[in-house]
C-alpha cells in the first residue's frame, strides 16, 4: 500500500522550520561533538597522529601493528577474563538482591534505597573506598576474613587476586541492573504465577517456567550493557592500580587512554577504538542471535 | 489572545497557540521572535568562547600565565616566590595555574598548544624536553638566551644537557634534582648488632645489611632492609642500580636504546633476587600498611634503608626530628660505579605560541638563571636550582647533611637519556620491572622487550625504518 504525500500547508512549513530552528542547538551540538568526532576518528585509526603535529596518512599500519601487539593481547585477555568473572556474578547478585527487595515486607522502599545507594556514588570515590576495604593489612574485608580465621590476600596487590577483588567490587554497584530486574519482576503476571501453582508447580519451579521467561529479555539486555560496560571499565582500575600489579588489572580502556593520552599515540588508540567498536557489534549481534530461542517478549 | 477564544470545545488546542500568545505581547512574529531568540543564544555563546584576555591589558602590568603541577606545600611555596616576583618588578604579573603536566597527563598541555592557546610558560620534567620539542610544542630560547648572555658554564653541566635537543636550548632547570643520597637508620643497625657508622660501600655488603635488617613475625615482614625497586618509582630504581652495576642505557651517536645491556641486566637480577627472597606479596602486604610524613616507614624503622632525594630530608626534618640516620653515597658494584648518582630535574619552557614571550622569558631567567630568583626557589620550595652562582648553593654547602647533593650535582657523571621518547621508556622499564618482580618474565627477557619496545617508538619518531 503506498500513501500519496500530501504538500506540506504553509503551517506544517512554519512548524517544521521552527521545530528545526529549537533543536538546532541540540543538532549542531550532535554533529560537532559526536558525529565528527566519530568520523575523525575512522580517518586518524589510518594515520600517524600525535596531535601537535598535522595526521600522516599510513593506511593500514596502525591495524597492522595492532595485529601483533603483545600488550594489547594482555589487555584484552585480562578484559575478557573481567568479563568472564564480573558479568555473571554482578547478574546473579543483582538478581538475587531484585528477588529480595521484591517480596512484600514491612519497609521494603528503605531497603531498595540502601541498595541502589552505591551505584550513586562516584566512580572515584567508590574506588578510593574500595582501596581501603581491600587494603591487605588495615582492611575491612581481610579483618573480616582473619576473624573466621582465613588469612586474606593481597587482593589488589597480588596479580593472581587482583582481577578478582575488582569484580567484588563491581558487585557492590549492581543497582542500576538491580532496579531493571525489579520492574521486570513486577511485570510477570501475578495469574500465570498463580496459574502455575494452581497446576501444582512448586515455588522452585513455578520461578523456573513462569518468571525466568519473563524475565529473559532483561537478561539479556544486562549481559549486552555488562559486556559494553566492561569494555569500556576505566576509572576504578586507573585509580586503584592504573593497570598493575604486573598488568594484571591492564584492560581495553586503560590500553587505550595510555596510547591515546600518554604516549599521545593518537592514530594508533583510533585504530584500537575502531577495532572495539566492530568486536562489540559482533558479540552483541551473537548475543542477540545465539539468544532467539530463550528470549521471551511476551505476547503470543 | 482572539485565537483563544474562538477555539471550539472538543477541538485539540495546538502548541503553537501557548507561545504565539506571549509572543504576540511583543509585537513580533512568533517564529521571528524564536529565531532571534536562538540566534542571540548561539551568539552569545561564540562570544563567551572567543573572548580574548589578551586585549584586557593594556596600560597596566602584563599578565602572563604559568601552569605547574605541585600540590600541598610545593604549591604554597611557588605562590610566594611568585609574590616575591610580582613585588620586584611593575611590567609582568604573573598568574599561576595548576595543571598537571607529569609523565602521565599532559593532555591539557598538548590540546592547548595544539589549539592555539597555550600558557605563556609551563613547567616540564626533564625527562619531557626533548619530546615536547620534538613535537613542536617548544619554542626555542637560543635567541633570548644569546642577548641576555646566558652560558652554558653557568649551570650545572647535567642541566644543561637536559635542556638541549637537536643544537637548541628549549628549556631552563629551574630546580636540580641531584639522585640520590643513599640514608641508613642508625638505631635499625644498632638493632640488628650492625655497625651504625658503617654503611654499605658495595653491593654484596647491601645485601647482607639487608639480609640482618629483616624481620619475620610469623610470616608477616615487620622491617625490611631495602626494597630495591621501589625507590621513586620502578625506572627510576632501575636507572640508580643500573649505573651503579656500571650500564648503559643509551647511545647517542647511534641513537640507540641499549636498556638490555648485561650491566643493567645483572642490575634487574639483583633487585629481583630481593623480591624473590623477601616473597613479592608479602613485600606488598607490609607496604601496604606504610604511610607518609610521620608514618613514613624509614622514619618508623620498618624500612632500614633507602636511596633519598633532597625534599625526602627536609621531610625527615620535619616529621622525624629525632630519627639517629646517616647519609652517604650510593652502594654499587666493583665493576660497576660505587658512589654513582644522577641528576633529574623540572624545568621551565615557553610553550609554542606563547603569546608573551619576552615576559616568560624574563620569568623564566629570573626563575633559573639569577641569584635572586634561585634563592627563592631554594628559601621557599628547600630545592637546589641548576644555577652555579646561586647563593643557595653556598649555604647548602655548608649543611652537613645536605652538602652531599651539591657534591652529586658538581660530579656526577649521568642524567636519564635526552630522546624524544624518553616518557615512552620510563613507562616500558615501569613494565618491565613489574613483569620481572612478578616472575612473569626473566629479567633478561623483559629487558629485552622494554628495549625493543622503546627503540620502536624512537625509529618511528625519527622517521627511521625499523631493524
Amino acid at each position: 500500500m503506498t500513501s500519496i504525500r500530501k504538500p506540506m500547508t504553509k503551517l506544517e512549513k512554519h512548524h517544521l522550520r521552527d521545530g528545526l530552528l529549537f533543536t538546532l542547538p541540540g543538532i549542531i551540538g550532535l554533529l560537532g561533538f559526536t558525529i565528527y568526532p566519530v568520523f575523525a576518528s575512522l580517518y586518524y585509526s589510518f594515520c600517524n597522529y600525535s596531535v601537535l603535529k598535522a595526521p600522516q596518512w599510513v593506511g593500514l599500519a596502525n591495524y597492522s601493528v595492532l595485529a601483533h601487539d603483545e600488550q594489547l593481547r594482555v589487555a584484552v585477555k585480562n578484559t575478557v577474563i573481567f568479563a568472564a568473572m564480573s558479568i555473571p556474578l554482578g547478574i546473579a547478585a543483582a538478581f538475587l538482591l531484585a528477588t529480595l527487595l521484591n517480596q512484600k515486607v514491612r519497609g521494603m522502599a528503605f531497603f531498595r534505597t540502601i541498595f541502589y545507594l552505591p551505584s550513586v556514588v562516584p566512580a572515584v570515590a567508590g574506588a578510593v573506598l574500595w582501596l581501603w576495604i581491600l587494603n591487605p593489612q588495615y582492611g575491612l574485608l581481610n579483618t573480616a576474613l582473619a576473624a573466621v580465621g582465613i588469612a586474606g590476600p593481597g587482593w589488589l596487590s597480588d596479580p593472581a587476586w587482583s582481577k578478582a577483588a575488582l569484580s567484588l567490587m563491581s558487585v557492590w554497584g549492581v543497582g542500576g541492573w538491580m532496579v531493571i530486574f525489579l520492574a521486570g519482576l513486577q511485570d510477570v503476571p501475578v495469574e500465570l504465577q498463580e496459574a502455575a501453582r494452581l497446576d501444582g508447580a512448586g515455588a522452585v519451579a513455578a520461578y523456573r517456567h513462569v518468571t525466568l521467561p519473563f524475565m529473559s529479555p532483561h537478561l539479556l539486555f544486562a549481559s549486552v550493557m555488562g559486556v559494553i560496560g566492561v569494555s569500556s571499565f576505566f576509572a576504578q582500575p586507573m585509580v586503584m592500580t592504573n593497570g598493575g600489579p604486573a598488568d594484571s588489572t591492564l584492560f581495553f580502556a586503560q590500553y587505550l587512554f595510555q596510547n591515546a593520552f600518554q604516549f599521545f599515540k593518537m592514530g594508533y588508540a583510533c585504530a584500537l577504538a575502531w577495532a572495539l567498536a566492530v568486536v562489540l557489534i559482533f558479540i552483541t549481534v551473537l548475543l542477540f542471535r545465539g539468544s532467539a530461542r530463550f528470549v521471551y517478549y511476551g505476547g503470543d | 489572545m482572539q485565537s483563544l477564544t474562538t477555539l471550539r470545545i472538543g477541538e485539540a488546542q495546538p502548541l503553537d497557540v501557548a507561545l504565539r500568545v506571549p509572543c504576540y505581547h511583543f509585537g513580533v512574529p512568533r517564529s521571528q521572535a524564536a529565531l532571534r531568540l536562538i540566534f542571540f543564544c548561539c551568539f552569545s555563546l561564540l562570544l563567551g568562547g572567543c573572548r580574548s584576555r589578551d586585549e584586557v591589558t593594556s596600560g597596566g602590568p602584563t599578565e602572563i600565565t604559568v601552569w605547574h603541577p605541585w600540590g600541598q606545600d610545593n604549591a604554597k611555596g611557588l605562590a610566594k616566590i611568585v609574590a616575591r616576583y610580582n613585588a620586584m618588578q611593575q611590567k609582568t604579573r604573573v598568574r599561576l595555574v595548576f595543571t598537571p603536566t607529569d609523565l602521565s597527563t599532559n593532555q591539557k598541555f598538548f590540546t592547548a598548544v595544539a589549539a592555539g592557546k597555550p600558557p605563556d610558560v609551563s613547567f616540564v620534567d626533564g625527562t619531557q624536553v626533548a619530546q615536547w620539542a620534538e613535537w613542536n610544542a617548544l619554542e626555542p630560547l637560543d635567541e633570548f638566551i644569546q642577548r641576555d648572555k646566558v652560558r652554558p658554564d653557568d649551570f650545572y653541566a647535567p642541566c644543561w644537557k637536559q635542556s638541549l635537543y637537536k643544537n637548541h636550548v628549549w628549556a631552563m632547570t629551574y630546580c636540580a634534582d641531584p639522585n640520590f643520597a643513599f640514608c641508613w637508620n642508625k638505631s635499625e643497625f644498632r638493632r640488628a648488632g650492625l655497625n651504625p657508622e658503617k654503611p654499605p660501600r658495595t653491593i654484596e655488603e647491601l645485601d647482607r645489611i639487608a639480609k640482618a635488617l629483616t624481620v619475620d613475625k610469623g610470616g608477616r615482614l615487620d622491617k625490611l632492609g631495602i626494597i630495591p625497586w621501589s625507590q621513586y618509582g620502578a625506572a627510576n630504581s632501575t636507572f640508580t642500580w643500573g649505573w651503579a652495576f656500571g650500564g648503559q642505557f643509551y647511545d647517542e651517536k647511534t641513537q640507540t636504546i641499549t636498556a638490555n645491556d648485561p650491566k643493567i641486566v645483572k642490575a634487574v637480577e639483583w633487585m629481583v633476587s630481593h623480591a624473590k627472597r623477601l616473597g613479592i606479596t608479602r613485600v606488598n602486604a607490609s607496604a601496604s600498611g606504610w604511610g607518609t610524613g610521620v608514618s613514613d616507614p624509614f622514619s618508623t624503622g620498618n624500612l632500614g634503608m633507602k636511596c633519598v632525594h633532597i625534599s625526602t630530608l627536609h621531610d625527615l626534618t620535619k616529621y622525624a626530628p629525632n630519627l639517629d640516620y646517616g647519609i652517604a653515597p650510593l652502594p654499587g658494584t666493583p665493576d660497576g660505579e660505587i658512589g654513582s648518582s644522577w641528576v633529574g630535574g623540572w624545568l621551565l619552557c615557553l610553550p609554542r605560541g606563547s603569546r608573551h614571550p619576552q615576559e616568560g622569558w624574563d620569568f623564566i631567567r629570573w626563575m633559573c638563571a639569577t641569584p635572586e630568583g634561585t634563592k627563592a626557589i631554594a628559601d621557599e620550595m628547600g630545592l637546589l636550582p641548576g644555577f652555579r652562582r646561586s647563593p643557595a648553593i653556598a649555604k647548602v654547602k655548608r649543611d652537613p647533611k645536605l652538602k652531599m647533593f651539591v657534591k652529586i650535582l658538581e660530579e656526577s657523571k649521568h642524567q636519564r637519556p635526552v630522546m624524544p621518547v624518553q616518557a615512552y621508556f620510563m613507562g616500558a622499564l615501569d613494565r618491565a620491572i613489574d613483569r620481572a618482580v612478578y616472575g612473569k618474565q626473566t629479567p633478561q627477557q623483559a629487558m629485552d622487550q622494554a628495549t625493543a619496545e622503546t627503540q620502536r617508538e624512537l625509529d618511528l619518531i625519527l622517521g627511521k625504518k625499523p631493524k
